[in-house]
């Protein structure tokens, strides 16, 4: 069906106006669907596909943040939001609205990624994740573009995409990217994001804290404090090359990263101070002999049951 | 309350108003069908009892010219319907719609939105606050802070959008 480019300029300025609660032309308009009955087909066609369109539209709703997703869904299509900060809201909206509906309906499944042991798995063309072992994530089967990670450390590759945000929910924390390669571990209450190429938007509705290449953001799981530090962006994801490092970490941090990475079981003496250990080092000689770590980071390594207690020399 | 002793303002602009209202129906293409829909505004202005309303004939319009709309849109479904016949497992759809369908659904509202702010800054606000909450062009104008026509050519470039959109959607 082609319809006249005059008439059409026509029946899109009619349906603007005759669409407004105020239009009060109604003679002037039937004079000019008289003149033509391809005006009437013209009108019809537009006022037609406009309301199809305002009906899609409103069944996705105005919110715009998947937390408020599971509480606003069923009042968002009720409430006639305020016009306050409206401007922002619908821009916000683009994006979000369509998220915030999908929030309800996710198909999720679920990853989960033994000690010891490591996986990759493809997200959609240009995009994926590498698990680090000890890992559980939960991905969408409709929507390559949302993860959520349970627990464990996971390698980013995101192919951006300007439209369609790639979103990471992170325990309440959400991570936007920006164009990206991040690693993103959470063991217990910490959670720590670093990024080697692009950059990621920490809890955009929250801190919106911006986090570029060579930069590790880590949250404090007790206070919620979140620090930037630099980080080598070589450095970002090496666990999945076979090499761990630390700065100055806990001997917590350091035998929960190796049992994850390893699958065998270390576990800190007590006692430890915290923030004691700092060095680089590769796997592959801990999994063969696990007591070559007391030479690689100045540590005291001793049998115990089917583990290792590692403690400070 | 069944009864009422009197008729509303906009029953009475309805009764002195008819053949006005014939007269837009005709022209907007109803063509025999005139009398029906006619009846049918009057039979939804009866029912709902909108309460009282600052311009009744212009109501009776809009409410002539919504039912033409609706007409159309059903006309639309049900050829569309027929051309997918050979897809279909039944010829009645279901009353529900599956969890495919709201989620292609809501993929045609993204689609929709990100293509209405490929418009401009303004056009998917204004689209929104227009046709979802129903303000009037003239208190939009005002709250952006631009001229009424400035919102009338935001919203003309977002039909035509739709409408092209449309077109080829239905193509497909």
């Amino acid at each position: 069906m082609t319809i006249d480019e005059t008439i059409r300029q026509q029946a899109l300025d009619w349906a603007v106006r005759a669409g407004d609660p105020q239009f009060e032309e109604w003679e002037a308009f039937t004079l000019w669907l008289e003149a033509d009955p391809a005006h009437g087909e013209a009108y019809d066609a537009v006022a037609a596909a406009v309301a199809d369109a305002s009906g899609l539209v409103s069944g996705v709703g105005a919110a715009n943040d998947d937390d408020l997703a599971a509480t606003q869904t069923n009042t968002a299509r009720i409430a006639r939001r305020s016009w306050i900060g409206g401007a922002l809201a619908a821009s916000l909206a683009l994006v979000g609205g369509f998220t915030l509906w999908q929030a309800n309906s996710r198909d999720l499944y679920q990853i989960e990624v033994a000690p010891g042991a490591a996986r990759t798995v493809a997200l959609d063309a240009g995009s994926h994740i590498d698990l680090a072992g000890d890992t559980t994530i939960q991905l969408d089967r409709d929507d390559p573009r949302y993860a959520r990670l349970e627990k464990g450390q996971a390698l980013f590759t995101i192919r951006h995409d300007e439209q369609r945000p790639f979103r990471l929910k992170v325990g309440e924390d959400t991570l936007v990217d920006v164009g990206t390669v991040f690693d993103v571990r959470h063991r217990g209450a910490q959670l720590s994001v670093a990024v080697s190429e692009g950059a990621v938007q920490f809890n955009p509705k929250d801190q919106n804290q911006r986090i570029s290449p060579g930069q590790i953001l880590r949250k404090n799981g007790q206070d919620g404090r979140i620090t930037l530090e630099a980080i080598s962006p070589e450095q970002v994801g090496e666990w999945h090359e076979g090499r761990l490092t630390f700065s100055a970490a806990s001997l917590e941090q350091v035998a929960s990263d190796l049992t994850s990475s390893t699958g065998i079981a270390f576990a800190a003496a007590p006692g430890s101070s915290p923030g004691s250990v700092s060095g680089s080092l590769r796997l592959d000689p801990i999994r063969k002999d696990p007591r070559s770590l007391a030479v690689l980071l100045d540590l005291d390594v001793r049998r115990e049951g089917d583990g290792w207690i590692i403690g400070e020399r | 309350m069944t009864s009422q002793p009197f008729r509303s303002g906009l029953e009475s602009a309805f009764l002195e108003n008819r053949e006005k209202l014939l007269n837009f129906l005709r022209a907007r293409g109803a063509g025999d069908a005139a009398e029906d829909i006619v009846q049918e505004v009057w039979v939804k202005i009866s029912s709902s009892r909108p309460g009282p309303v600052a311009s009744p004939l212009s109501y009776l319009y809009r409410t002539a010219d919504l039912l033409m709309i609706d007409r159309y849109r059903s006309r639309r479904q049900a050829e569309k319907r027929d051309r997918d016949w050979s897809d279909a497992h039944s010829g009645h759809p279901p009353a529900e719609p599956s969890a495919e369908q709201r989620v292609a659904a809501a993929q045609e509202a993204g689609m929709i939105l990100r293509m209405l702010e490929g418009l401009g800054p303004r056009v998917a606000t204004v689209f929104r606050r227009h046709r979802i909450d129903g303000a009037a062009q003239k208190d939009i104008a005002r709250d952006l802070g631009v001229s009424l026509s400035t919102v009338e050519s935001d919203l003309r470039g977002a039909y035509r959008a739709i409408s092209e959109w449309k077109e080829t959607r239905d193509e497909a």
